[in-house]
């Protein structure tokens, strides 16, 4: 039983951050339709800021969030400008590769800038734990879960009480009405893709403090954001926390209780993907045949 | 003042036509650390080989990318166009087998820096200008069993094995097993996957088993989340024992690496005459000492190659290769010379076990603590984590 529980928390725990994650990129593919692979290296540039904050100024890890969110901000809306724009008009497949091509330059800087070196973050809490009932857990991934819930929160408040983020919603709905009722829609996306990267800033700072700040740490949790968010529906922000929940529980049950588990874990968001995808056409088929049954019983 | 003038020239004259050059191709992945750490080493090696004047190397850098896909074009290159007749390089064990092939297609004397896989073993074997520095696996796990075995009879009887379900951690990893069983241990061993970053499962599990010793086979990525979540799920292990390719920067400043143990080849602490005066060399040239034993393995090879070539007194690869086989000489890690290899697969193999030390990040750095001898502190066993 204490084991069965222990699991569920590790899981929780993890969803956190992974939420977190996803929800930069669901924003992402939600309100300006682009598929964003580069994701994951807007997250290795936070935890990187969050590494030179740490050891050039003594800053705190948490103190050095804003300064990353702001940052990873700001590249975000520069790769807009300069890269997503031109192309939002292009084939997804373009968009796509430019993407893609983003991501490799993004992670080819940062080897020639700090190398390809594992660096950490030596926060004084970063060991300690807290235990209830004879289960424990790490304070940094628990702090961690917090903020998660805390940046998710302001983002879904954003989104659902200013009249900001109604316009978001509306270009997320619409890509043309939107503008004759006067939204700018550039703007708007200038914005979404900037705050989508500013969450993975966040993201990136927690990733630096739990694991390590180095030029690839960001890929594999853009991998499971993408399980996420497939999961979720494409761009659809409310189905991400328990699309991330259902993932980390997966992940740490198949870890916990399947033999040699470890080995299995990072292949559970492939299932996840395929179990998703593969769902979702058979519901379509399901449901078109069924639309279709009774007017195919009316014809001669 | 003429006649001076016409001395000097002919002495300078025949000086250079004393001196053999020869150029060196240099294929190591220097975007990581063990790289850039062999590269410092080679550099400040060939300085002192071009110092003493009989001969003069040219090094050719080239970066292999840590990849296979990178590294057989970099190699052709240096083959075809940079023309060298030597390499150093393989670092790691995956590069070097793919460069296996190429190698004996262009043939050089290749003098190997790391891959200690037996596969690369099995891959050069027959190619008789392959020369390997570094101890092979069975070596490091020979060294490694001994460190056990002296932990075995300070009471630790259970081991938990966490590797990396790669190549690297993965090779061998049932006779590491096998061989622990056979000292007394009790062994529970789980894979995982290197850079996930998320333990905390498989060590709540490892919880009901009680481990004594927690070994893990990884990468540097693994070192700092392995260390936090095995205090954070509560495990306490008498002693965590990691064993990466290279360590994370800045490991040994974070409290979570306190009484975490390792092995490695060498250590700016050793005391042995060659060691010393590398430290000041190296001091001097790089302004600061890296805990990198490929460095020091990167200046042996070269010093090597020096006395080699000083000895064949020619820039053919074959001469050079010949007396490089007879070579003796004291270096940072010991003495070197080379053998045939154990298993009789290759002919020149130069260090084995007896370099390994095991170590202990202790007040924030690493300390040797195995074997007694040369050991500069006890081993803190039970550590605390």
């Amino acid at each position: 039983m204490e084991l069965l529980l222990q699991t569920l928390i590790n899981g929780i725990l993890a969803a956190g951050i992974y939420a977190l994650v996803a929800s930069g990129l669901a924003l992402a593919v939600g309100v300006v339709g682009i598929v964003n692979f580069a994701h994951g290296e807007f997250s290795m540039i936070g935890a990187f800021v969050c590494y030179l904050m740490f050891t050039r100024f003594g800053l705190d890890p948490l103190l050095s969030l804003g300064i990353a969110a702001l940052v990873v901000f700001l590249v975000g809306a520069a790769s807009y400008y300069g890269l997503i724009r031109p192309i939002l008009g292009a084939p997804e497949l373009n968009q796509m590769l430019l993407t893609f091509g983003l991501s490799v330059a993004l992670q080819n800087v940062a080897l020639l800038v700090f190398g390809a070196e594992t660096r950490v973050v030596s926060p004084p809490y970063q060991g300690s734990t807290l235990s209830l009932a004879g289960l424990s857990f790490g304070v940094p991934q628990f702090a961690a879960f917090l903020l998660s819930l805390f940046v998710l929160g302001g983002l879904y408040w954003f989104l659902g009480r200013t009249r900001t983020g109604f316009a978001v919603r509306a270009v997320a709905q619409n890509r043309v009405a939107p503008g004759l009722l006067g939204i700018e829609t550039q703007r708007v996306y200038l914005l979404a893709f900037g705050l989508s990267a500013a969450i993975a800033g966040v993201a990136g700072v927690m990733l630096s403090v739990m694991l390590y700040a180095s030029p690839t740490v960001g890929f594999a949790y853009t991998l499971k954001a993408f399980a996420i968010i497939v999961m979720a529906g494409l761009g659809n922000l409310r189905g991400v926390i328990p699309a991330a929940v259902i993932l980390a529980l997966a992940e740490a049950f198949v870890s916990t209780y399947v033999p040699g588990g470890g080995g299995w874990v990072e292949a559970v968001f492939f299932l996840v993907i395929f179990v998703a995808l593969t769902w979702r056409s058979w519901r379509d088929v399901f449901v078109t045949r069924r639309r279709r049954s009774p007017a195919e019983g009316r014809t001669p | 003042m003429k006649r001076v003038i016409l001395t000097v020239f002919f002495v300078l004259m025949g000086l250079a036509l004393a001196q053999t050059n020869v150029r060196v191709g240099v294929l190591l992945p220097i975007s990581t650390v063990a790289g850039k750490a062999a590269l410092n080493g080679i550099q400040l090696a060939a300085d002192q080989v071009n110092a003493s004047g009989k001969v003069k190397l040219e090094l050719v850098v080239a970066d292999d990318g840590n990849a296979a896909a990178s590294a057989v074009p970099a190699l052709t290159k240096l083959m075809t166009v940079d023309k060298v007749d030597i390499v150093i390089g393989g670092l790691s064990s995956g590069v070097t087998f793919a460069l296996s092939g190429p190698v004996k297609q262009y043939n050089p004397l290749f003098l190997c820096i790391g891959a200690a896989s037996s596969v690369v073993e099995q891959a050069f074997s027959g190619y008789d200008r392959f020369f390997h520095y570094h101890p092979w696996d069975y070596h490091n796990v020979a060294a490694a069993m001994s460190f056990f075995k002296s932990l075995y009879d300070e009471g630790a009887k259970k081991i938990a094995i966490l590797y990396e379900d790669g190549p690297f951690g993965s090779a061998g990893i049932q006779t590491y097993q096998d061989q622990l069983k056979k000292t007394g241990f009790t062994v529970q061993a789980e894979p995982f996957k290197s850079g996930s970053g998320n333990f905390t499962a498989i060590l709540t599990r490892f919880k009901s088993f009680k481990p004594d010793i927690l070994y893990w086979i990884g990468y540097d990525v693994d070192a700092l989340p392995i260390a936090a979540q095995t205090r954070q799920v509560g495990l306490e292990p008498k002693l965590i024992y990691g064993a990466p390719p290279a360590w994370p920067a800045g490991f040994e400043k974070n409290n979570l690496s306190n009484d975490v143990a390792g092995m490695t080849a060498w250590l700016p602490s050793v005391s042995n005459n060659e060691s010393r005066k590398f430290v000041t060399a190296y001091r001097k040239k790089f302004g600061d000492i890296t805990d990198e034993y490929m460095a020091p393995m990167g200046y042996t090879i070269v010093l090597s190659l020096g006395k080699a070539i000083e000895a064949a007194g020619s820039a053919d690869k074959d001469k050079i290769a010949e007396a490089l086989a007879k070579v003796q000489m004291d270096t940072p890690f010991g003495p070197l010379s080379f053998k045939p290899s154990d298993t009789g697969k290759t002919k020149y193999q130069g260090f084995n076990q007896s370099i390994w030390l095991q170590f202990q990040y202790l007040e924030g750095s690493r300390r040797p603590v195995f074997p007694a001898n040369r050991a500069s502190r006890p081993l803190r066993f039970p550590g605390n984590y």
